[in-house]
């Protein structure tokens, strides 16, 4: 299969062609925006039951995942993230690994694992839903953010990153988390759980938080107990 | 200091680069990454000005605070070299670094990222309370004593200058900051009460003299509004 | 009328100039600024003087509306005694369309789409039968019919189209618009009964016949979702 990423950099789609009968995309579930009508979707519980369960628990990702399949070449799909943001793709070459946070996962080649339990992958994000993923197999692997997607080169004296807004990283570096400033400015500062990287490789950052805009829209949100129904002032506020 | 925007307009992210020992003063929750030889520290807001003791820092912060800006604010110093700091705001939008002048800026408070030393905050009360429709939004005034001295500041949208040349009616939730020298009052934005409300038009700004107003093109409020009416009640 | 949109493709303004006598219409609270004579109402229906039919679809639309959440369905009309400048913006991120409808062209649009229109435009409300009870942000459709007018309409994200000529399927939530001859079909994504609830695809509309199709790439149901999880 072959794919372009269009609307860079704010409102990423990327437009997959199957070259090939029997070709097949795993994808998200929710992250199909439009595909040809031939395309056969099948949904299924990545990795069984417990692999699943244990993805949604910690992952962040939905327990479900689509595999579409090609009957015949030429047919399209369309995948995005429901951010708005950029995406990025790698081609995975079956021996690099790649990590990737949890929520950042849009779409990939059926021959690509996603493991959560690799050494030093806990601890990136305590008491939330997200988690670290170590990606390996051989293929495409379509990553989404919140906001625009930052790459750092990071060399020996090493880069800190607020780890809500990490999307991936390169094999090969070194990591450690820890909290800035001690526990006063974590739960005042502002920064929380961060990421002391150093070595030699690539950290890719989103340039928004999705946290962020969760806690921005929360108080928005109707309250319980207060009834939609109302009289005509209801209705236009 | 060195200041390049990046991702413009949309996913905008502020590169600082400091010279070693410089400082800047950061909103908390506002840094995304950092070279490792940045210095974090989290104080009372407004630490920077003289304003006697413990308890005129104090009645800042809280001043702060209820302009929707955090209570405490992050100084980051380079230590031992030249530093760099990745800077973002919340929602999607551009930044734009403006300089301070002595006459100073007005900003609406949610758009205050950060700031050089020399820079003066002061929360504003008092009929400001009217000014938005939403609550916990309130103004500030930002001015500094010498040249040089900048506000980086962040948007919901694309910023747009414009000259007010005259006058000049602007929503409010639509306000980034505009010149402090600008007069202005806040009114409903049609005739009567009930057309304003149906026209989802809450509060607008009209202001008259001459100066600069930036504005953003989205508004928080509206935006904020329709997507918390798509999601299921919230419990807390 | 004379007009300008700016910050495209992210977060497109419009800006018009409003001539006395001349009336512009825009989605209730799109309305960023204004010269300071420019007066405002509030309606329900873009055209001046609806039929009782119209005014009633409207209605109706915006009492559903309310149920389902999303955008209110009231407009603004402006006019103004001098020369004037209004500039709107519509809620979410994406670009501003501009299309010029002559002779009875139409285009039908998601109803959260519309943004303004100005001149010789007529737009009805048209319930989307099933897609409507369960797809928040689609409830409704506005056709929009140009006899003279300008019509502008917004994308949440950016705007691509695909000319249809056969068949295509598209995510519900991510329909603007379409004109020629097209007719949709409401389906679910497949895979079955688990396919429906499980998959996210909740429902697609299938496009048959020759016409073009206006689609966003981001979409409002979609990103409430990935939202959800992520509430304190």
């Amino acid at each position: 299969m072959h794919y372009e990423i269009r609307q860079r950099p704010n409102f990423s789609i990327a437009l997959v062609t199957f070259d090939a009968p029997g070709e097949e995309l795993v994808v998200e579930a929710a992250a199909m925006v439009a595909k040809d009508s031939a395309l056969v979707m099948k949904t299924s519980m990545r990795g069984g039951l417990l692999g699943a369960a244990k993805r949604k628990m910690l992952g962040g990702e939905s327990l479900f995942q689509n595999t579409f399949t090609a009957s015949k070449a030429g047919e399209t799909i369309w995948v995005a993230p429901a951010a708005e943001g950029d995406m990025l793709a790698f081609d995975m070459d079956g021996v690099q690994p790649v990590y990737i946070s949890s929520g950042n996962y849009i779409a990939s080649s059926p021959d690509i694992v996603l493991d959560s339990s690799f050494q030093g992958g806990k601890g990136f994000f305590s008491g939330t839903s997200l988690f670290m993923l170590e990606a390996k197999g051989r293929g495409p692997l379509f990553i989404g953010s919140y906001g625009g997607i930052h790459p750092i080169q990071v060399g020996p004296e090493g880069y800190i990153v607020d780890n809500y807004h990490i999307v991936a990283f390169t094999g090969g570096l070194q990591y450690n988390v820890k909290r800035v400033g001690g526990m006063k400015s974590m739960f005042l500062g502002g920064e929380g759980l961060v990421c002391h990287f150093h070595g030699q490789g690539t950290v890719w950052v989103a340039t928004r938080g999705a946290a962020a805009l969760a806690r921005f829209i929360n108080p928005f949100r109707p309250t319980e107990g207060k009834s939609k129904s109302g009289g005509l002032l209801d209705m236009v506020s | 200091m060195q200041c390049e925007l990046l991702y413009q307009p949309v996913s905008t992210m502020a590169q600082i680069r400091l010279n070693a020992g410089e400082q800047f003063l950061v909103e908390p929750g506002a840094m995304i990454g950092m070279s490792a030889n940045m210095d974090m520290r989290t104080g009372l807001a407004s630490s920077n000005q003289g304003g006697g003791g413990l308890l005129g820092k104090l009645a800042t912060a809280a001043g702060r605070m209820l302009t929707g800006e955090s209570f405490f604010q992050n100084t980051y110093t380079a230590q031992n070299g030249p530093g760099e700091l990745l800077l973002a705001h919340t929602l999607p939008g551009d930044m734009a670094m403006l300089e301070v002048g002595q006459q100073g800026l007005k900003l609406q408070s949610t758009a205050f990222v950060a700031s050089t030393t020399g820079v003066n905050i002061q929360a504003e009360f008092g009929g400001a309370k009217t000014f938005f429709a939403s609550e916990g939004l309130f103004l500030i005034s930002a001015t500094a004593q010498r040249a040089g001295e900048h506000l980086l500041v962040g948007a919901f949208g694309g910023i747009q200058e414009f000259q007010c040349d005259g006058s000049l009616v602007i929503d409010t939730g639509h306000l980034v900051a505009w010149d402090a020298n600008l007069s202005f009052n806040v009114t409903k934005a049609a005739g009567g009460w009930i057309s304003s409300y149906l026209s989802g038009e809450g509060l607008v700004c009209k202001f008259n003299g001459q100066g600069r107003i930036w504005m953003q093109t989205r508004n928080p409020q509206e935006y904020g509004t329709l997507i918390g009416s798509l999601l299921p009640p919230r419990t807390n | 009328m004379n007009h300008q949109i700016t910050h495209d493709p992210a977060f497109s303004m419009l800006r018009v100039d409003l001539q006395p006598g001349e009336v512009f219409v825009s989605e209730a609270g799109a309305m960023a600024a204004m010269s300071s004579h420019v007066e405002l109402e509030a309606k329900l229906t873009v055209q001046q003087n609806p039929g009782i039919g119209t005014t009633l679809g409207a209605l109706f639309a915006a009492v559903i509306r309310k149920y389902l959440g999303g955008e209110s369905f009231f407009v603004t009309h402006y006019s103004t005694p001098y020369p004037a400048s209004v500039w709107v913006a519509p809620t979410v991120s994406g670009s501003i369309v501009h299309r010029r409808l002559e002779g009875g062209q139409t285009i039908t649009l998601s109803a959260g789409a519309y943004v303004a229109s100005a001149g010789n435009i007529e737009c009805i409300v048209k319930y989307g039968g099933l897609r409507g009870i369960l797809a928040k942000e689609g409830a409704f459709f506005l056709k929009c019919i140009g006899n003279g007018g300008d019509l502008w309409f917004n994308s949440f994200g950016g705007v691509d189209f695909i000319d249809v000529d056969g068949t295509y399927v598209v995510d519900n939530g991510h329909i603007v618009g379409w004109e020629g001859d097209l007719e949709f079909d409401i389906k679910t994504a497949g895979g079955g009964f688990m396919g429906f609830f499980a998959s996210g695809e909740g429902l697609v509309c299938e496009f048959k016949g020759r016409g073009r199709l206006y689609i966003q790439s981001r979409n409002l149901g979609s990103m409430t979702g990935w939202l959800l999880p992520l509430m304190p």
